[in-house]
């Protein structure tokens, strides 16, 4: 009977595993392979004919002064994006929790951005953020402020970019908030009101702590989505102004398009060993504790 | 939780080694051969059986009905014509050399030669198959990879000064500027006797401002390689000079240190915001299309820095054979076919394609153009990139050194020697 069932198990399992061999792991395994030799574009009819350069690739990427500089824009594109993201969410979720009527529609609402297209997304707010007659700056003329031209500045072009970012994924991490919310027993916050505890210390000493998982959850999603933060750039600024908004997964892009495909792969496994450096550094710090 | 993890991690790292191993045979020694001179000649006889052709855009879907000629000319042959997207085009050739499912004949980008003729996909051209002085000089140069042609100019563009005849006018200009000093002035009475806001729109760096950066330093004598495309020598006083001159506009308020939207050149053309700017031929179907009448506008060479006359860019299409091609003979009688004056004439009034052989400008409905005129006028006085591997990353490099000069984020000749320094490293990829 158990070895009836674990053949069965396997006869069931040899098709993903196949197909995850060949079309996953396999190209995995080739790229890390990759990524410690000199393959080109113009070496793909003989990939096996190419210099083994040990961690020349990587060595040479941490001296590269425009990969130092897409480490720092990917950096600040986590440490501006994902709180400002969370913080956005976790509002929207509490208010929606509490709102009754029409909760769906709001829910559609703040939803809707993730499923529009970013092609479309991005023509509207170049619009936006336009520096003659955007609306951005137009609203700012009524009060008196002289607007700048958000995307044309190196200091305003990455945060205007991590906004409009904001406000595009918030809608996911809102739907799984709103789900871990009312997932808290009422009964424990009425307890904690029957104490005399105020709304703000409801809040901060029986809502968040419950929510911790939920939080966990949306910081390490965010985090790994800002860490690969691309096609924003891509489609607003192509990189600039002076490589201001290029990030790692840009470089990367640009190298993999320039034909080098060991310099990229060694870029994308950098990246790849800061979104686990980062989620085993948030399971440490906001993980259940012991 | 640890011992789950150890033991697929424990396999990666065998695997990983493993492929490391294999990948490890290394790079057998660079002969750095460019193969033969040229391939075998190709005789006269009419051409025969199946001949498959990719080519992009528009030319791909025009190009079909455009080879009955041909198929009448050649009973025996018959042409199948693939239309492929430009953005999808580039990696489908690269895959199709690397699986080794060419087609028999491409058209190809002039600045992906490089790369498709160094990964060894593309046949050299045969002998006295065309004439090489019958193309112009710059689009014939896109074909020749180390010293060997690999494939025959199909059309061409080129980049000349576009201005508004109304508001030179008014600055007093009757004639286009003949140099460096003209031009400057030219933009600077636009713009404070004109009112035009800007007296010449020039891109600020990013992607594609080397093809307007790169004639300013071609004018002044700069090149990009040494004669023989082994080495780089970007890194010369012409070239600091020629940014010092282009950063000059910006720095005057001359032009606009924003990066323009899509569409906005057009349109700012048209309402007098800018002046002039510098590009290609089918800007004139554009600025006409925002309103503007044939009479407000023309278009004229680009100034040399003295007397002589400015050098542009040269891009367009190169039509390439394959290794590959089991119909090699029929696919370079096309090609030859493609290349006649006559049907390069006919393929201009078809798809509005600039002809890569001079003489088709003498006659038709080109030679009655006086705008076009001026950009065949200007096509013999113009370079192609050099046609190396690795050209897609150096002139992403240029692009990125040209915006930091332009924003003053670097000095002019720090840029020109990081691009110097950067190009070396990145080397030719021959």
């Amino acid at each position: 009977m158990r070895r009836q069932q674990a053949v069965a198990a396997w006869v069931l399992a040899v098709p993903f595993m196949a197909l995850f061999l060949v079309f996953t792991a396999g190209p995995v395994l080739a790229s890390l392979g990759m990524s410690f030799t000199d393959i080109r574009s113009t070496d793909m009819s003989s990939p096996f004919a190419v210099g083994f350069l040990g961690m020349e690739n990587y060595t040479k990427l941490l001296a590269d002064p425009l990969f130092q500089k897409v480490m720092v824009n990917t950096g600040l594109y986590v440490v501006l994006g994902v709180p400002l993201t969370m913080v956005l969410a976790l509002a929207a979720a509490v208010g929606l929790n509490r709102v009754t009527r029409l909760q769906g529609l709001f829910r559609v609402g703040y939803y809707m951005p993730v499923v529009t297209s970013i092609v479309a997304v991005s023509v509207v707010w170049r619009f936006l953020l336009r520096d003659e007659g955007g609306l951005v700056n137009t609203a700012l003329s009524w009060v008196g402020v002289n607007g700048p031209g958000w995307l044309d500045s190196t200091a305003l072009a990455l945060p205007s970019l991590v906004v409009m970012s904001a406000w595009r994924n918030l809608g996911t991490l809102m739907v799984i908030f709103l789900a871990g919310l009312q997932t808290i027993p009422m009964d424990v916050k009425e307890a904690a009101e029957v104490d005399g505890a105020g709304a703000w210390q409801r809040f901060r000493h029986i809502t968040l702590p419950l929510l911790r998982p939920t939080l966990l959850f949306g910081a390490v999603i965010t985090s790994i989505g800002y860490l690969q933060f691309f096609e924003e750039a891509f489609v607003m600024t192509k990189g600039g102004p002076l490589d201001a908004t290029r990030s790692v997964t840009f470089f990367t892009y640009d190298q993999f398009s320039f034909g080098n495909y060991g310099y990229a792969a060694a870029a994308s496994y950098l990246l790849f060993l800061a979104v686990v450096v980062l989620t085993l550094a948030q399971f440490k710090l906001f993980g259940e504790k012991e | 939780m640890n011992r789950s993890i150890s033991k697929p991690a424990g396999t990666f790292a065998v695997l990983a080694v493993a492929s490391l191993a294999l990948t490890g045979c290394g790079r057998e020694a660079d002969t750095n051969d460019p193969g033969p001179g040229a391939g075998a000649a190709i005789d006269d006889i009419a051409a025969t059986g199946t001949i498959d052709v990719w080519a992009m855009g528009t030319e791909g879907e025009e190009l079909g009905a455009f080879v009955e000629d041909f198929e009448k000319e050649n009973p025996d042959a018959e042409v199948n014509v693939t239309a492929v997207p430009w953005e999808a085009a580039h990696d489908k050739i690269a895959n199709a050399i690397t699986a080794g499912e060419t087609p028999d004949v491409s058209l190809i980008g002039t600045t992906w030669m490089g790369e498709f003729a160094e990964a060894g996909g593309l046949e050299p051209t045969p002998e006295g198959l065309v004439e090489e002085s019958d193309f112009y000089e710059g689009a014939w140069d896109s074909t020749v990879v180390g010293d060997t042609s690999y494939g025959v100019p199909w059309f061409v563009e080129t980049r000349a000064l576009y201005y508004r005849t109304d508001l030179a006018e008014k600055a007093g200009w009757d004639q286009a500027p003949q140099t460096w000093d003209e031009l400057k002035q030219f933009a600077t009475d636009l713009e404070e006797k004109a009112g035009a806001e800007y007296g010449i729109s020039l891109q600020p760096g990013q992607t594609g401002s080397w093809q307007t950066v790169l004639p300013f330093a071609w004018s002044n004598g700069a090149e990009v390689t040494n004669d023989d495309g082994t080495e780089y020598t970007i890194d010369s006083p012409e070239t600091t000079e020629a940014l010092e001159y282009y950063k000059s506009f910006f720095d005057e308020g001359l032009a606009e240190t924003r990066t323009q939207d899509v569409g906005e050149l057009e349109i700012g053309f048209a309402e007098g915001k800018y002046a002039s700017f510098i590009s290609g031929p089918w800007y004139s179907g554009l600025v006409e299309d925002q309103g503007l009448s044939p009479d407000k506008y023309t278009v004229a060479p680009l100034p040399g820095k003295d007397s002589a006359p400015g050098t542009s860019f040269v891009g367009g299409g190169d039509l390439a054979v394959f290794e590959e091609s089991d119909n090699r003979e029929s696919a370079w009688k096309l090609v030859k076919w493609l290349s006649e004056p006559q049907v390069q004439q006919d393929w201009y009034e078809t798809m509005g394609d600039l002809p890569a052989v001079e003489s088709s400008w003498d006659s038709g409905e080109l030679a009655d153009d006086p705008m076009l005129q001026v950009f065949g006028e200007q096509l013999g006085s113009a370079q192609a990139p050099p046609a190396v591997p690795t050209w897609e990353q150096v002139a992403a490099v240029i692009d990125s050194d040209v915006e930091k000069a332009v924003k003053g984020a670097s000095p002019v000749e720090e840029s020109v020697s990081d691009m110097q320094s950067q190009a070396e490293s990145i080397g030719t990829g021959l």
